[in-house]
């Protein structure tokens, strides 16, 4: 075997117990679980809270700069009636 | 002489330890490497469904797949695997009992305890961390199977909600049921679904219809009369490279859902610990591919979008009974499977008038189900599970029962429970104008010049869609815009 680490003084358990501050089913394994799920939850709230003022804030600037009819207006442009860009699609309900 | 060989055989462990060792690591290395290439099926959607989007909205809709990555990994990390774990038998097991009694002293069930000794760096385990990685890539295949259907009008914070329920909870507590060797519908039915016909595909497809019978069609995509318009991606080419991608990804998946440990059971086992060969799985998704493209082509009469999504349905339809399955079957079948999903496709978006932008639910939901009744028909009486019960239509019919409810209803409620917090939809100006101005404020193809966005009438016309948009907006529900209206700025 090569001596590169003192593996009759350390139980292979250990090792890991090392890296995860204490070994499986143990009070440090406990807390990080708890830690990294409570992280998990506040960044899943922040993706709606950050998503909903940039969502909130572009919309009412766009509302702000007009262009869009009120309900049950009439759509400014050109409407569905114009001259077709192109021929039939090869859809597969043709 | 022979001194120093002495010495060299003095410091050898064991010949059966050395071999058990070198069998824990070749499967380790096994399943590590069925997790890079499945990597590419992520890689894949996200191509897949950023070329099916508008020029509008492709980093909004490849940010929903890259961030699958963010929230369903934790999440299966700390909840998702224990479910596996630990809800076999129904509800959750009493006292971590493992559920494999033939491996004396082995706790699955507590071993997939985010705290437990196995979900770490543990030099005596080769096999839970890259077991578990291979079931967080499924997870996150589930997730991008619902993503694409929901795109240009879901909320990223919602969608990124319904994929961590779909990922780390709902498909996996079926996987507990019905996709182990000691799950109560194998036990008890011999519920037979090999690479994951329903398991994956079926239930995801469920889940993602219950979410988009809340979230609706995207503005302008039917007319007054209820016909379908289409919107074309704006790159059908990096759409069919997606799908290339999935496809090659796919043989990372067909072969992580074996199971190889030689110190175990000698040879290859499906995963409910039959029987079966690399070989023989790999012979059938290939054939899968050119039966779904077949069946496709013909059906679709020669769309490209439909022929290729078609080859997926094929695999799909086939998955269930992969390990058992004739090549020559499996390619017939798989025929039948690609052109069900096609016509099945137009039937949904046509008739049942949902707005599903990718085909999802009839490529992975349809054809999932349907691939889980042909086992019942074809490959009935094959042993599966602890039990060997055999296989039959009855007890794929009971998975059915059980899955689709158990996908649908989660879809449905908790987008429901979105849509009345105002939380599932961007708001209809935000739609309008495209999701990537509002979430990251830039156009990103900047260097090309834009030219008037299109869509294709019922009629197969196509014309200019600011009018046609502006009229489907103008016919919104008052309620439909009193979310955005009601919180200025």
């Amino acid at each position: 075997m090569i001596d590169s680490f003192p593996y009759e003084e350390w139980n292979l358990d250990e090792i890991a117990g090392f890296w995860t501050f204490g070994p499986g089913n143990s009070t440090g394994t406990y807390v990080l679980t708890v830690l990294g799920l409570l992280v998990f939850v506040a960044a899943l709230v922040g993706f709606f809270v950050l998503e909903s003022r940039k969502l909130n804030a572009q919309a009412a600037l766009l509302r702000a700069a007009g262009g869009f009819p009120a309900p049950g207006g009439v759509p400014p442009g050109p409407g569905p009636s114009q001259t077709p860009l192109a021929g039939p699609t090869t859809d597969p309900g043709d | 002489m022979t001194a120093p060989w002495a010495w060299v055989l003095a410091q050898a462990p064991p010949v059966e330890d050395q071999l058990t060792l070198d069998s824990q690591v070749l499967a380790e290395q096994f399943y590590f490497y069925t997790v890079v290439v499945m990597w590419l099926i992520h890689v894949g959607f996200m191509a897949y469904e950023a070329g099916a989007a508008r020029r509008k909205n492709i980093m909004s809709t490849a940010m929903k797949n890259i961030l699958t990555i963010a929230v369903v990994t934790p999440s299966f990390y700390y909840f998702g695997w224990y479910i596996y774990g630990c809800f076999q038998h129904g509800g959750p097991a009493q006292g971590h009992e493992g559920p494999i009694p033939e491996l004396e002293g082995f706790n699955f069930c507590g071993a997939t305890a985010p705290w437990s000794d196995a979900m770490g760096p543990n030099l005596q385990d080769h096999i839970s961390a890259v077991f578990f990685l291979a079931f967080l890539l499924f997870s996150w295949t589930t997730g991008s199977i619902m993503s694409g259907a929901v795109i240009e009008r879901i909320r990223l914070s919602a969608y990124l909600f319904l994929t961590t329920l779909l990922g780390s909870a709902v498909w996996i507590m079926d996987a507990a049921w019905g996709w182990s060797a000691g799950g109560w519908l194998t036990t008890r039915f011999g519920f037979h679904d090999a690479i994951a016909s329903a398991v994956v595909h079926g239930v995801a497809g469920a889940f993602a219809l219950g979410v988009l019978l809340n979230l609706g069609p995207r503005i302008g995509k039917y007319d007054m009369a209820g016909r379908a318009r289409t919107f074309r991606g704006h790159n059908q080419h990096l759409t069919l490279m997606g799908l290339m991608l999935i496809f090659t990804g796919f043989y990372g998946f067909y072969a992580a859902c074996l199971v190889i440990q030689s110190t175990i059971q000698p040879g290859w086992l499906n995963i409910y610990l039959s029987p079966t060969t690399l070989g023989a799985i790999a012979f059938v998704i290939t054939v899968g591919f050119a039966g779904g493209f077949t069946g496709g082509w013909f059906a679709s009469k020669g769309d490209p979008f439909w022929t290729l999504s078609a080859g997926l349905a094929g695999v799909v339809s086939v998955s269930a009974g992969a390990d058992v399955y004739h090549p020559s079957l499996a390619y017939l079948l798989a025929i039948s499977g690609g052109m069900l999903a096609v016509w099945s496709g137009v039937w949904i978006e046509r008739k049942l008038r949902v707005d599903d932008a990718v085909g999802a639910v009839a490529v992975h939901g349809v054809a999932g189900f349907y691939g889980i009744f042909l086992v019942g028909i074809f490959a009935g009486g094959f042993p599966t599970g602890f039990n060997n019960v055999e296989s039959s239509f009855g007890g794929q019919l009971m998975g059915a029962m059980t899955f689709f409810p158990l996908a649908f209803l989660p879809g449905f409620l908790a987008s429901w429970a979105l849509k009345k917090l105002n939380l599932l939809r961007v708001p209809p100006e935000v739609e309008l104008e495209g999701l990537d101005m509002a979430e990251f404020q830039q156009d990103f193809f900047p260097e090309f010049e834009r030219v008037p966005e299109t869509v294709v009438l019922p009629d197969g016309e196509e014309v200019e869609s600011a009018g046609v948009l502006l009229e489907g907006y103008s016919q919104l529900d008052g309620r439909e815009r009193v979310g955005a209206e009601r919180r200025p700025g």
